[in-house]
């Protein structure tokens, strides 16, 4: 059988609306959002300082797309990541990845060309990875992958734990939480956010240094 | 062997099985077993015995015990042992004649833990807090006030910032920013959030912030308090002392009598808090534990649990030779003996009041303890005693397995002799020894000692405490909750993996790996297995996991070693044995051989491990003296 986007597209809208009739939060999502001021400073380098962590994030993230799947807007995710980070005395810095929406080569990316060797890749509706340079990149020091259960505090604790993991230490990985039901609930919108995410993707670019005001 | 170690009883049936071997045709080759089912193995020898009485070995098997030892379900082990030992020689069950069994004294050791301090904080006098991340450094002492009510506060006077959980560090750093340039005087802060170095690096002029406090809204307000950070790698200094918190307090004598207790308990932690309260108090209660009732052939005596491990064993060792041992009922150490018994009945079938604590061993250990009234969830090292305790019975559940194995396999199957006995036996087939000579079985449950006199008498004695207690100790102290993990740490160096290609072993040497480790060991301790590592997912660090190991294997083999080797020693006097050989799995451990054979070349004693038969290392022991004791003794 021959499966094009509109059929898939077609099919998702489909199951949305069904949902919407039923339960609400998945069907609540709205476009919109402040766009982070983010600037772009040049090509990212490799960096040597050994107290610094990535954090590297898609096309997408805070421009066009400015809030997670649950509706967490990306200023705040940023902002507990990086204090998370600031806690435990390090210094985060921040990439924006441009050839791939994919979060285990963006988490990967990033702790190649971090100091530590510990990067965070974090996709626009929330899916994150801490990573480690040395790893192969479908590896991960821990992944979270349900999007829709990523709230804050976690965010915070993720920054942390990363942070943990560049100074040598050995942290708990955290709890990660799971909801049978967020597959079914979150599932068809997660796909129109990747579908979205990847639309921006733009191969031939090279991963930038940006900046960001929080 | 020569005959002459003639002094071994056997039971009834054990004679009356070997009678009936007698009975069949002399001139015939017989095969014999030799099988010791042990608390974790069971272990099997089969010899080749000719018409002139000789013995020669054939091979040996050894397999995981199946059930509790001493129950029927030990059946399958044994079987299961005696067909890998007869696969190589290509026998059948049916080619045996005999099957002997361990007589397996009826000994089973439980282990519990007392508690007996408990910390208890009256009013808020203190958070003895150790966040890994406090803000600033340096001692602020002030008045404790809410950051709303700093708008209205009075200049002049100091103050300590109390913040909850909803104030953001942003705003928080901000509005103490701009009280600062108002003029007032915040000189520390306690919060509840892991926000200390965030504050902090957004001040203008720094203040000591104590973080994560669990309680804060248990911190009272308007109190005089002192919060003090550490610099990195040092730990507080005033509060941890009673005259800096005096002159800091202006407390009289009696007063700082009082706050002893807090500076103690403050000591070695880089940040702290203290409040004074007007009935603030810190106190160390003592729980009772129970007494234990010493019952000895000659006098009786009672000891306080509480009064700790020494005490216990030096009580025990003063009404030795011990005939019974009771507990308080209704107390913690009662409901444990209590236990011991009743899964002692239940294994032989009998009564519960025809069954006794023979022995225990009292070790001293402590317990992470959350502090009450703490306001920060902070804990202690509560002092316990940690109690291994050992029931003898008279009635041989190895009979029953004997009768259980014969009916299954047709094979005749008899009950051979007492453990240790057998022991001795089987060690002295290590090459280079001979009577008189010693050896100490340091298995799980018990430690067993022996002693063969050059006139081949035997003695022997079972004690409490051994593996099973070692994975206790390491699992309290270290507050893992997880036996399975303990047990690991027991039986395995560690590792720190410093990347995943390499690590460094606790003995400091560096392994290279071709393949990348597993990234779950990224930064983590390991336990370094025979099959290959396994994560150590705890708050606990190398230095810290390898003293309680070894600490627990000196407190729990080494002293009953020395207390076991007493008890066979002619006069009580180590000094006057020459040679101990170590038997049993312990003995393979990759520490405890050293710890004890350090402690005994104290003595002048030559200690080394078992070479049984010149090829089974410390294994085999009994199965083999097993063998060697029906062929004497059949020659006799």
């Amino acid at each position: 059988m021959n499966i094009t986007e509109d059929i898939v597209r077609e099919i998702i809208l489909e199951v949305l609306r069904e949902m919407e009739a039923g339960e609400q939060p998945a069907g609540s999502f709205k476009e919109g959002g402040t766009p982070l001021a983010i600037k772009e400073i040049g090509v990212a380098r490799a960096g040597v300082a050994k107290n610094e962590v990535v954090i590297a994030v898609p096309p997408a993230f805070g421009t066009v797309m400015n809030k997670t799947i649950v509706g967490i807007p990306h200023q705040q995710v940023l902002r507990e990541i990086i204090a998370g980070i600031e806690e435990e005395g390090l210094k985060a810095r921040l990439v924006r990845i441009y050839r791939t929406a994919d979060v285990a080569q963006i988490s990967h990316e990033a702790a190649k060309l971090s100091g530590s060797g510990i990067g965070i890749g974090i996709l626009s509706r929330g899916t994150t990875v801490i990573h480690q340079k040395d790893l192969k990149p479908l590896q991960n020091l821990e992944l979270f992958s349900q999007s829709p259960l990523v709230d804050l505090e976690m965010f915070r604790a993720i920054g942390s734990n990363a942070a943990k993991y560049a100074k040598g230490e050995s942290p708990r990985p955290l709890r990660v939480r799971n909801d049978p039901m967020a597959r079914p609930r979150y599932q068809g919108l997660a796909a129109l956010l990747h579908n979205k995410e990847t639309q921006y993707v733009n191969p031939d670019k090279q991963a930038q240094e940006v900046t960001v005001q929080l | 062997m020569k005959s002459g170690v003639g002094c071994v009883e056997n039971k009834s049936v054990s004679v009356e099985k070997a009678q009936e071997i007698d009975l069949m045709e002399p001139t015939v080759m017989a095969y014999i077993a030799g099988v010791d089912v042990g608390n974790n193995t069971t272990e099997v020898a089969i010899a080749e015995v000719n018409q002139q009485g000789k013995v020669s070995f054939l091979s040996s098997a050894i397999v995981r015990t199946v059930g509790i030892k001493g129950t029927i379900q030990n059946a399958i082990g044994v079987i299961f042992a005696l067909d890998t030992a007869l696969k190589p020689l290509a026998l059948q069950r049916k080619h045996l004649s005999l099957i002997l069994l361990n007589e397996a004294t009826p000994v089973i050791g439980d282990v519990a833990m007392e508690t007996i301090t408990e910390t208890i904080i009256t009013e808020s006098a203190m958070i003895g807090h150790n966040p890994s991340t406090p803000g600033g450094q340096g001692l602020g002492v002030g008045t404790t006030i809410a950051l709303d009510s700093l708008a209205s506060a009075v200049r002049g006077q100091k103050w300590i910032l109390v913040m909850p959980e909803t104030v953001d560090f942003r705003e928080a750093a901000a509005r103490i920013n701009e009280f600062m340039a108002e003029g007032k005087e915040i000189v520390g802060a306690i919060i509840r959030n892991d926000d200390g170095v965030l504050i902090h690096n957004r001040l203008l002029r720094p203040i000591p912030i104590v973080d994560e406090v669990e309680h804060i809204d248990r911190v009272p307000l308007g109190m005089p308090a002192a919060v003090e950070v550490a610099p990195p790698g040092r730990t507080i200094e005033k509060l941890s002392n009673p005259y800096d918190i005096a002159t800091i307090f202006n407390l009289d004598s009696e007063e700082t009598r009082r706050i002893v207790p807090v500076a103690r308990a403050l000591m070695g932690i880089r940040s702290a808090v203290v409040i004074k309260t007007p009935k603030g108090d810190i106190q160390e209660r003592r729980i009772p534990a129970g007494k234990l009732v010493l019952i000895g052939k000659n006098q009786k005596a009672q000891v306080q649990v509480e009064e700790g491990a020494e005490a216990i064993m030096a009580r025990t060792e003063e009404i030795s030779p011990l005939v019974e041992i009771q507990a308080e009922p209704g107390t913690n150490v009662g409901g444990m003996f209590e236990q011991v018994r009743k899964v002692m009945a239940e294994l032989t079938d009998q009564p519960v009041q025809q069954i006794s604590v023979r022995d225990i061993l009292a070790v001293d250990t402590f317990k992470p303890q959350r502090v009450l009234g703490a306001l920060a969830g902070e804990y202690t090292l509560g002092n316990a005693v940690g109690l291994a305790a050992m029931v003898e019975t008279h009635k041989l559940p190895m009979q029953r397995l004997a009768s259980k194995i014969e009916d299954e396999i047709l094979v005749s199957c008899a009950v051979g002799g007492v453990e240790a006995e057998m022991a001795v036996r089987g060690a002295l087939t290590t090459p280079g020894t001979s009577p008189p000579l010693a050896i100490l079985d340091l298995g799980g449950g018990s430690t067993d000692a022996a002693l063969i006199s050059e006139d081949g008498m035997i003695q022997s004695i079972h004690l409490a405490g051994a593996g099973e207690m070692v994975t206790l100790l390491i699992d309290t102290e270290l507050g893992l909750e997880d036996k399975e993990l303990s047990e690991d740490i027991k039986r395995y160096p560690l590792a720190r993996v410093e990347s995943l290609l390499h690590i460094r072993h606790e003995d400091g040497s560096v392994q290279f790996f071709e393949k990348a480790l597993d990234p779950k060991f990224f930064g983590r301790l390991a336990i370094v297995t025979d099959t290959g590592l396994l994560p150590l997912d705890a708050k606990v660090t190398l230095e810290q996991v390898i003293a309680v190991r070894r600490q627990a294997k000196r407190k729990v083999f080494v002293s009953n070693a020395l207390r076991a080797l007493k008890r066979v020693a002619p006069a009580g006097n180590i000094r006057l044995i020459h040679f101990v050989v170590l038997v049993g799995g312990s003995a393979l451990d990759f520490e405890i051989p050293k710890m004890v054979t350090d402690a005994l070349s104290e003595y002048g004693v030559v200690t080394g491990r078992a070479n049984v038969r010149g090829t089974e290392g410390p294994r085999n022991a009994v199965a083999t003296g097993l063998i060697l004791a029906h062929e004497e003794k059949r020659a006799a």
